[in-house]
């Protein structure tokens, strides 16, 4: 080790081990509230909304008319938790939020099916909520297309279409999520991890008492990181033990591959909080920085939840420096569909690019300093 | 009172002082704010696609153009070789595939129902449903002009033919716009995320450095201390708050219906509950740095049950039940509620009885925690 690093940078990455292990109340949070942390949005993140609450306002009374929002009730996505009788009924029910959306059936919609080619319903949905309006807006119309064909006497399927679902046959959420989870919360922890590391020496001053020594900035910085890659490695590999053994994501491509390209990502994160321990003043500082500057970031524009592709441009530029964006690629791509090296070197390249400037800046922001 | 005027002063005093938090506290949100509202995307578009047309007649061409002109898909890439269309997806180039048979044209003619097949990433399980669901519409509407030139041929297959015709009406936002409830949302959480952050530092510093046990022995109360900690934050908080929502309506017109006092009301309840988290979490640490990790943990939690990125009715009952602990949860509801419905207090008296219950419990805790602490 000391043969490897020089034994200024090994002295200096002692002192850090000893910093850390000599707390071990942080320790013990900093590993179990990510595991807390997985437990809890592993089962609450579903985005499927199941059990939709439906109004129904039925102007036909008809067994047909009926027979559709029987129908509709049946089906796993809606429950019709409100017969409506006026129509005002409506938007008392939708300003109270116990509907989501209202069915509103017209007379004669029963013979109307029977003898005309279109027969128009209304559907009033609740838009406050746009996200999950989307998502009922499809399921009803899903719904009444399916509906459409089944009433229609003769074969009207000209085609049939076959669908396939690659690397998630289930559909499951959780398959998605995990992963990603694990990602967002590793790139988390490692840049609050280094944020404080020399902010807190600028703040007791003993920052001043390295820089008199002998040793080199890329010692110093080298020193700080190396500590913590191994302690975030440990951290990663138990959530992601977690993830496997807990949720039973699948793990489709090699154990290996993933473990070695994920140091490539640690190493980007710690570079990234090293450069806001270098910037900041104070650890106070440096906390708020790290804090702001990655929670909403890595959820929202790395591709965790909200698919980047889907962005404006100016934005999917910006996600280009968000290590995360890389490493879900990574992650998702080697556990659901057993990715494998030939595929995934191209991910690391960006990383690696990253964590050169994230050090580069540092470096420069730290000679400032002196 | 003349106590809390003397830290008060104190405090203010720390805090402006340094130009720096300054610029962090008012210009990061805003400018994440102004970022992060673009974000926000629900709507699945440029899904990158791949084609593979085994039959190149002119009705086959005609459903790739359906699919073309939906804007939903960017059919970007091409083969000739079914097997190779999984490749496309294997390499992330695209995430979805549409392989049309070869006698495509031919069997559509003579009703032999040739088989269209349509692979899909489903990693996402979301997006997938919904890429799925686009698909099936486009296809649906394909069949139907098929039809109709066949009823044009056969006019007896008329009466054949039924169809019910949704008519979609979307109250309160009809362009299905979410950023018009994220966009406060992201404010809220911003202002979550320092302010609870910035309390429990101020505290835990005092603690670490060793000047809380100076001030232990003057005169001053625990809660005369807390206060003193927890005004400069609430007043620079909700001077923020008030300036990032207002330049928020105007900038992105969200249609503000409600009334404008009730959100005052409910912002200022619901900055009462993130500091009194802040000081809550400074009771239970010992340095800044477990302050933070504590910050993460709680921010990190009312986000993501909150409702702002997953439904709440999608979880597990008893996961339900936690969001009951989640102040944002309650604020969430309120702006969605309150700006684009134009609800209430007497739609929303349960939302702010919660969030007042909470913030009462919460420095009730720390106030005590607090003095076992310091005796």
């Amino acid at each position: 080790m000391r043969r490897l690093l020089g034994s200024r940078t090994a002295a200096l990455a002692r002192k850090e081990v000893i910093h850390i292990l000599r707390d071990p109340r942080s320790l013990i949070i900093i590993f179990i509230l990510p595991l807390i942390m997985m437990m809890i949005f592993g089962y609450a993140i579903d985005m499927d909304l199941k059990n939709i609450r439906l109004g129904a306002l039925d102007h036909d009374r008809s067994p047909s008319s009926r027979a559709f929002l029987e129908k509709l009730h049946a089906s796993p996505n809606f429950e019709i938790t409100r017969r409506l009788v006026r129509r005002d009924e409506i938007k008392t029910m939708i300003l109270s939020r116990s509907i989501r959306a209202a069915v509103v059936l017209p007379e004669g919609f029963g013979e109307s099916i029977r003898q005309e080619i279109l027969t128009p319903i209304q559907v009033i949905v609740d838009g406050a909520d746009a996200n999950s309006a989307n998502i009922i807006i499809n399921f009803l119309q899903a719904y009444i297309a399916d509906y459409s064909l089944s009433l229609s006497t003769v074969h009207l399927q000209p085609l049939e279409v076959r669908v396939r679902m690659l690397y998630n046959p289930g559909m499951k959420s959780a398959n998605f999520v995990v992963p990603g989870l694990v990602a967002v919360f590793l790139m988390m922890v490692c840049a609050m991890l280094t944020s404080v590391t020399i902010a807190r020496e600028k703040e007791t001053g003993t920052l001043e008492q390295i820089l008199v020594s002998p040793i080199r900035k890329h010692e110093v910085i080298i020193g700080k990181v190396l500590p913590y890659v191994v302690l975030s490695f440990l951290i990663g590999s138990v959530i992601l033990g977690f993830s496997y053994f807990w949720f039973k994501v699948p793990f489709r491509g090699s154990v290996l591959l993933l473990a070695s390209l994920s140091l490539f990502y640690i190493f980007t994160a710690l570079a990234f909080g090293l450069l806001i321990s270098t910037v900041s003043p104070n650890q106070q500082m440096a906390m708020v920085i790290s804090l702001v500057s990655t929670i909403l970031p890595v959820i929202m524009l790395s591709g965790f939840i909200f698919p980047l592709a889907s962005m404006p441009r100016v934005l999917q530029w910006v996600s280009y420096v968000i290590p995360a964006r890389y490493f879900l690629l990574v992650i998702r791509g080697i556990m659901l569909k057993g990715t494998e090296i030939g595929t995934a070197w191209p991910w690391i390249l960006p990383l690696m690019g990253l964590a050169a400037w994230f050090l580069l800046i540092a470096a420069r922001r730290f000679k400032l300093k002196l | 009172m003349q106590q809390i005027i003397y830290i008060l002063r104190k405090e203010f005093q720390q805090i402006l002082r340094d130009r720096f938090m300054l610029a962090v506290l008012f210009i990061v949100p805003i400018v994440q704010l102004f970022i992060l509202a673009y974000a926000i995307t629900t709507d699945v578009k440029h899904l990158s696609t791949v084609i593979c047309d085994l039959d190149r007649s002119p009705i086959s061409r005609e459903l790739i153009e359906a699919f073309r002109h939906s804007g939903y898909f960017d059919l970007n890439h091409e083969t000739n070789r079914p097997a190779e269309v999984s490749t496309y997806l294997d390499r992330e180039k695209a995430v979805m595939g549409i392989v049309i048979p070869v006698h495509f044209s031919r069997d559509l003619k003579s009703g032999k129902s040739p088989r269209v097949q349509l692979l899909l990433d489903g990693q996402n399980s979301n997006s997938s449903a919904i890429a799925m669901g686009y698909s099936q519409r486009i296809i649906q509407r394909f069949i139907l002009d098929k039809l109709k030139d066949r009823v044009r041929k056969e006019p007896e297959m008329l009466e054949l033919i039924h169809q019910v015709d949704p008519v979609m009406r979307v109250w309160y936002n009809p362009n299905l716009k979410s950023a018009y409830y994220m966009i406060p949302g992201i404010i809220a959480i911003l202002l979550t995320m320092i302010t609870a952050l910035l309390t429990s530092l101020a505290i835990v510093r005092e603690r670490e450095i060793g000047t809380l046990e100076q001030l232990m022995v003057t005169p001053i109360r625990p809660y005369q201390l807390i206060l003193g900690k927890i005004i400069p934050f609430a007043i620079l908080g909700y001077i923020e708050f008030s300036i990032a929502m207002i330049l928020a309506v105007l900038w992105w017109r969200i249609p503000f219906i409600g009334s404008i006092p009730v959100l005052a009301a409910f912002i200022a309840a619901f900055i009462l509950t993130t500091l009194g988290l802040g000081v809550f979490i400074s009771t239970m640490v010992k340095t800044q740095q477990q302050a933070l990790f504590f910050c993460w943990f709680f921010i990190i939690f009312a986000l993501l049950m909150s409702g702002f990125f997953f439904p709440i009715e999608n979880m597990p009952r008893s996961l339900q039940y936690l969001t009951y602990l989640d102040p944002l949860r309650y604020f969430m509801t309120v702006v969605r509620e309150l700006i684009l419905k134009g609800a209430g207090f007497s739609q929303l008296w349960q939302e702010m009885a919660a969030l007042l219950v909470f913030g009462a419990l919460i420095f009730t805790l720390s106030v005590l925690r607090f003095q076992k602490r310091v005796t």
